[in-house]
């Protein structure tokens, strides 16, 4: 039967290439907005993955509403359950591009910063030391672009630093991150002793839930973030982005399925008195809604087949393209590839049902007298 | 269960004291009656108003007639033929095909009925344009689940009979009228049916092509194969072994 289906779809090549490129472009749109959501979602994951055993102190007014200054540090370390505490200023690499390249200038006490930044690795170099001053460790895809060795020399905010460190990749905010000592960062930036969060590490067999809880009661004037928090938080900004990205592709990827209903339907009613011979000749109920469902399934499989293809390729030159600017927009996973490929099927095999609900039903008497 | 259910034999008519089919029109082996049509009738609605396309027609047909069917149209010579070709559901009465009883077939077993016992020959060929002469003719083997190679090798020594043996790879657009003929007979034969149904095959050709057509249902029928056609041609029905009269759905000559 599969043969039949084929020369079916072969017989009629232009609309049958019509249709599976609408399929094939709404999988493409599932593919690039889909990707860009893996590497939202991989990006989120890692994060959360480097920072989670941390508690976020902020001041009571939020991270841009300063108030949050470095003798707030000694009050959270006094806090019982608190193994370790320290303030960071976080603050835009590129204060003309409005941050959206993602750079982020993280001054942290030297003392601090391989715990800090626990468990990323370093690719090259140390992290920052006790007297470090004007020295830089920095991400992964800062040191691509910026193409940096160790002893290279950077330039943040008119000021040039020595690099010192290279962080491993890690598909997280560390890849973009600029880190100096923080005395260095409040300076450079001329905010005094501000910081813009206080890291609080808590204590083992101590619940990160409590002790934030406890952080916030006991340090006036702060709020607290704590891991379980800050994941839920992270979680549903990732969901609306998902939802927004997914939709956009599923949206496409329907059009697509309507599109194949459409030429389903065309051709039953073209081939309405075909239908009827087949069932003089003793086709059964089932053979013809094989040969239905089947067309519109293979035109499924191809249009999706195209679709990944083309939607990988354009996802691949756009990440090259977007490499000298080391934005990281588009994650192809084998998880996507699959969801793709199935909703391809799927959206031909449901756009073929009607149709070959009403092929199989029709009356051979009837069919036969079609014109 | 499954099986059982879908076993034609189920619907045998029982071979009783008094049953017609199986005493009385039992002649010999090969006369044995093939077709037994008991009252059948078929009204039709248009809108509210009834249409009697056939009127409690009854017919016996023994194996290897040749029977021309003859009427003016719209007389119900075609609705005959849809009934006894399970095509359409009678409102009346009974056809007993080779023992039986498709009026009491369920729907869903009807494709069964006409792919094993039934074969249809159309005036307008009706063969899938897309499909070769060959592929025309495996299709309704290929709906009976017959291996490729069986298919193959039956329907090409069908159409070599009919002398088209170098035509098999060719599109019914390649082909003359009398060819596609050819080629839906080719087709209808494939399953070995219990009788052919032809409904004005030799409307659409010529009278030299016709009567090839109907050499070809003589040579059939002689060796035993039922045919029933449909005709307006006096000149086919001159050549069939009894000729059947309808007028507004009644059977006048039989």
């Amino acid at each position: 039967m599969f043969d039949l289906i084929i020369r079916n779809i072969m017989n009629r090549k232009v609309r049958s290439g019509l249709t599976v490129c609408g399929i094939a472009l709404g999988i493409f749109a599932v593919i690039v907005m889909g990707a860009m959501s893996e590497n939202f979602h991989q990006t989120f994951e890692r994060s959360m993955s480097v920072t989670s055993d941390k508690i976020r102190v902020f001041a009571e007014s939020g991270v841009f509403g300063g108030g949050l200054t470095d003798d707030k540090v000694s009050d959270v370390l006094r806090v019982a359950g608190v193994k370790d505490a320290y303030g960071l200023l976080m603050t835009t690499f590129d204060e003309d591009k409005m941050g959206m390249t993602g750079k982020q200038i993280l001054g942290i006490p030297p003392e601090k910063s391989s715990v800090a930044l626990y468990p990323v690795e370093l690719k090259a170099g140390r992290f920052l030391n006790p007297g470090d001053s004007y020295n830089v460790v920095v991400g992964n895809n800062i040191q691509r672009e910026y193409k940096l060795q160790i002893g290279s020399k950077f330039e943040i905010h008119d000021k040039y630093f020595t690099v010192v460190g290279i962080l491993d990749y890690t598909g997280s905010i560390f890849d973009n991150a600029v880190i100096i000592p923080l005395e260095t960062a409040q300076d450079l930036y001329n905010v005094g002793d501000s910081v813009s969060y206080i890291f609080a590490v808590p204590d083992e067999r101590v619940d990160a839930e409590i002790l934030s809880k406890r952080i916030e009661f006991s340090v006036k004037g702060t709020s607290t973030l704590s891991p379980g928090e800050l994941e839920v938080q992270a979680r549903e900004s990732f969901m609306i982005f998902s939802v927004i990205t997914i939709s956009s592709g599923l949206l496409a990827a329907i059009i697509g399925g309507l599109c194949v209903m459409n030429t389903m339907l065309m051709s039953v009613a073209e081939r309405t008195r075909e239908f009827g011979i087949l069932k003089a000749i003793g086709a059964e109920t089932r053979d013809i809604l094989l040969l239905t469902l089947g067309e519109a399934s293979v035109m499924g499989l191809l249009g999706g087949i195209l679709g990944i293809l083309v939607g990988t390729g354009a996802v691949y030159l756009m990440n090259s393209w977007l490499a000298n600017t080391r934005i990281v927009l588009f994650l192809i996973t084998p998880r996507l590839l699959i969801i793709a490929m199935l909703f391809a099927l799927l959206i031909g095999a449901l756009s073929g049902l009607y149709p070959a609900y009403r092929a199989s039903k029709m009356s051979p008497m009837e069919a036969l007298k079609h014109a | 269960m499954l099986e059982v259910v879908t076993e034609l034999k189920r619907f045998k008519v029982p071979k009783e004291p008094g049953k017609e089919v199986d005493k009385k029109d039992w002649i010999n082996k090969d006369q044995r009656v093939i077709l037994q049509v008991e009252n059948l009738s078929k009204t039709y609605y248009q809108g509210k108003i009834p249409v009697n396309a056939l009127r409690c027609a009854s017919i016996t047909v023994r194996k290897g007639e040749l029977l021309a069917i003859m009427g003016p149209s719209g007389s119900g010579k075609s609705t005959l033929l849809a009934l006894i070709g399970t095509l359409e559901k009678a409102t009346e009465g009974r056809v007993i095909l080779d023992g039986i009883d498709l009026t009491a077939v369920p729907e869903k077993l009807l494709p069964r009925v006409r792919r094993e016992k039934i074969g249809f020959v159309f005036q307008h060929y009706n063969l899938i344009p897309t499909l070769s002469a060959l592929e025309n003719v495996e299709l309704s083997l290929r709906f009976s689940r017959v291996p490729k190679k069986e298919r193959e090798e039956r329907a090409k020594a069908l159409l070599e009979e009919l002398g088209l043996g170098d035509r098999l790879s060719h599109k019914p657009s390649e082909l003359s009228g009398g060819e596609q003929q050819r080629v839906s007979i080719a087709r209808a034969l494939a399953n070995k049916p219990a009788v052919i149904l032809a409904d004005e095959p030799t409307g659409e050709v010529d009278s030299k092509t016709r009567d090839s057509i109907v050499r070809i249902f003589k040579e059939l029928s002689e060796k035993g194969q039922t045919i029933l056609v449909v005709t307006h041609d006096p000149e086919v029905a001159k050549e069939c072994s009894r000729v059947l009269k309808i007028t507004d759905g009644i059977i006048k000559d039989n």
